[in-house]
């Protein structure tokens, strides 16, 4: 675990000099946030109205955690990463080393994302309070838990994207499958919860990466319940050993085809 | 006793291949084509401990996807191979502990940080204690003169400055076994020399086995005692380098630009491979002319430029061909 620990650290201090770019960066962020803000705005006549069991506070702190998560994830730039050191055959020389290669890519991206997602965290709060001038009722022991669920949310995202990444190896453009997992995500968790949907759909849902990734921490941060979050941190688990398997098998199903440029 | 063991190693390339344009693009979709391609092709050699065995070959010759083998990054086809006893495609992880690689053609090293905090990175990933690394990094500094730009960050070194470092990086974990792969591409000649002083005086300071690809046959000449040829995937000769160099790197090309026209004829151990007037290129044979006695021959206040090299290792790979017929 300690080199790990030291591969996460030494990616932290590698990204230091990148902060500004995070800020430069935000600035899309909270055009979008703002749409959103707007149309939701629109769409409820009275704030206080309950739209699925969401009024309008809810609504727009919901987007705002959704739309943090995504955005601090760098999803697409993970997956073409991998993508490219699979195709370049880069991929190998993390090979003869003596680490996981999955574990070596979740810790570099996680220490990738670090600074990013905490400089984020405070823009986006800072953005919701002025929207909507308050945060949800929550007590410290609510938000730790509602933190770890998005860390555990990050940590099985990245797993995902990585798996994606990986299918390189069999496939010439792995990023047309993070395209289309990308875009289940975002409407079907991000932009609304999983109760706007129907029926049939809410429960296919609510057994689909979304609830983990996305759903879960933005519905506690709104709507904090034990029973919510017990049910969500053990749907995180299953989904993160889930999220690992299917790396780690994708990869080494891979890394046998392994064509290196110049032999 | 051997460090490497390797017996009818083979390795082949599956590659796909397309027919011209937009039409070829698009059958290539449906029905796509491979060709095979025998990159390594049956081969056995062993290396003992200690020993600083160069490897080479012309470009495609098979060595890197070779070295690629022993280091476990590809899987073989066919054969065995045991390096420190271990077969590197099913005990990777402890063989990485005992070996160390560095690839001249990329880099291991993370930019944004400098050297110091690189060299600790890789002790951390072979879980060397820290007090361990720092007296590591301390004395491999000092053997290999780093310490005017440990702290500054990797991206800011020159060429020469960064390969030293990526050569400490791989030996942080004192590795049994050091396989560099073309470790002076790119090089000018006085970085070149330097970097093989540095590599000849780690091998007699850690008794590190070196096993080492280059197409540079100045490598091979300054550092190695055994040389293994390579070419079209196969051994073409596995000699001492006082065998190769008495038969053939025994010839030096002189390439000469003159201030006047000089008339010179094929002599004993000169041959003239080219004469334009005020450019002349000659074959030297040292076995029976020195270069200076060559040099005397082109009167040196008549030349204006000069250049000397070795026998390109094409030209030697066909003579040991031409000699084994």
């Amino acid at each position: 675990m300690r080199k790990y620990l030291f591969i996460f650290k030494t990616q932290i201090i590698s990204n230091l000099q990148y902060v500004g770019n995070v800020l430069i960066g935000f600035i899309g962020n909270f055009v979008m946030l703002f749409i959103l803000f707007n149309l939701w705005k629109y769409l409820y006549s009275d704030p206080s109205e309950l739209i699925n069991g969401y009024n309008m506070f809810q609504m727009t702190w919901y987007v705002i955690i959704t739309e943090l998560l995504w955005m601090s994830l760098g999803g697409r730039k993970l997956v073409g990463k991998i993508s490219e050191d699979v195709i370049t055959g880069n991929v190998a020389y993390n090979i003869n080393k003596p680490y996981s290669y999955v574990g070596y890519v979740l810790a570099t991206h996680l220490g990738d994302i670090f600074i990013k997602s905490i400089v984020l965290s405070i823009l986006f709060m800072i953005t919701g309070l002025v929207f909507l001038g308050g945060f949800p009722s929550l007590t410290l022991v609510n938000v730790l838990v509602i933190i770890l669920t998005m860390i555990l949310a990050t940590v099985i995202s990245t797993l995902f994207a990585s798996s994606i990444g990986l299918l390189a190896f069999f496939f010439e453009n792995s990023r047309s499958f993070w395209w289309l997992y990308s875009k289940f995500i975002l409407i079907l968790g991000t932009i609304f919860p999983i109760e706007f949907f129907p029926g049939v759909l809410q429960k296919i849902l609510s057994f689909s990466p979304v609830f983990v990734s996305s759903y879960g921490p933005a519905k506690l941060f709104v709507d904090f319940s034990w029973s919510t979050a017990w049910e969500i941190l053990l749907a995180q688990l299953i989904y993160l050993a889930i999220s690992y398997g299917i790396c780690e098998f994708i990869y080494r199903k891979g890394v046998r085809k392994i064509n290196v440029n110049g032999g | 006793m051997s460090v490497i063991e390797v017996k009818n190693l083979s390795k082949t390339f599956k590659v796909k291949i397309k027919d011209k344009g937009l039409k070829g693009s698009l059958k290539a979709i449906f029905k796509p084509k491979y060709k095979l391609v025998k990159a390594v092709k049956s081969i056995d050699f062993s290396v003992e401990k200690g020993e600083m065995v160069a490897f080479i070959g012309p470009n495609g010759a098979g060595k890197s996807t070779t070295i690629k083998m022993l280091t476990s990054i590809l899987y073989p086809d066919k054969g065995k191979i045991k390096v420190m006893g271990l077969d590197p495609a099913k005990d990777r992880k402890k063989l990485a502990y005992e070996i160390g690689t560095m690839f001249g053609q990329k880099e291991q090293l993370w930019t944004h940080l400098s050297p110091y905090d690189n060299f600790k990175f890789f002790g951390a990933i072979f879980d060397i204690p820290e007090p361990v690394v720092e007296k590591k990094i301390k004395e491999l500094s000092m053997l290999f003169e780093l310490d005017e730009f440990i702290n500054t960050p990797v991206r800011n070194l020159s060429l020469g400055q960064r390969i030293r470092c990526e050569i400490v990086a791989s030996l942080i974990h004192e590795p049994k076994i050091l396989f560099l792969d073309e470790p002076t591409i790119g090089l000018d000649p006085v970085v070149k020399e330097n970097i093989r002083t540095l590599i000849k005086r780690m091998n007699k300071e850690y008794k590190t086995t070196i096993f080492l690809t280059s197409h540079d046959v100045g490598d091979i000449e300054k550092l190695c005692k055994r040389v293994i040829i390579v070419n079209d995937g196969q051994i073409v000769l596995d000699d001492s380098m006082e065998n190769l160099k008495y038969h053939y790197l025994n010839k030096k090309i002189v390439d000469a630009k003159m201030k006047e026209k000089i008339n010179l004829d094929d002599e004993d151990g000169i041959t003239i491979l080219k004469d334009k007037g005020y450019n002349l290129k000659i074959e030297v044979d040292i076995t029976k002319r020195s270069i200076s006695d060559a040099l005397k021959l082109l009167n040196p206040d008549n030349i204006i430029d000069i250049n000397i090299s070795n026998v390109p290792l094409e030209d030697i790979i066909a003579n040991i061909y031409k000699s084994k017929k």
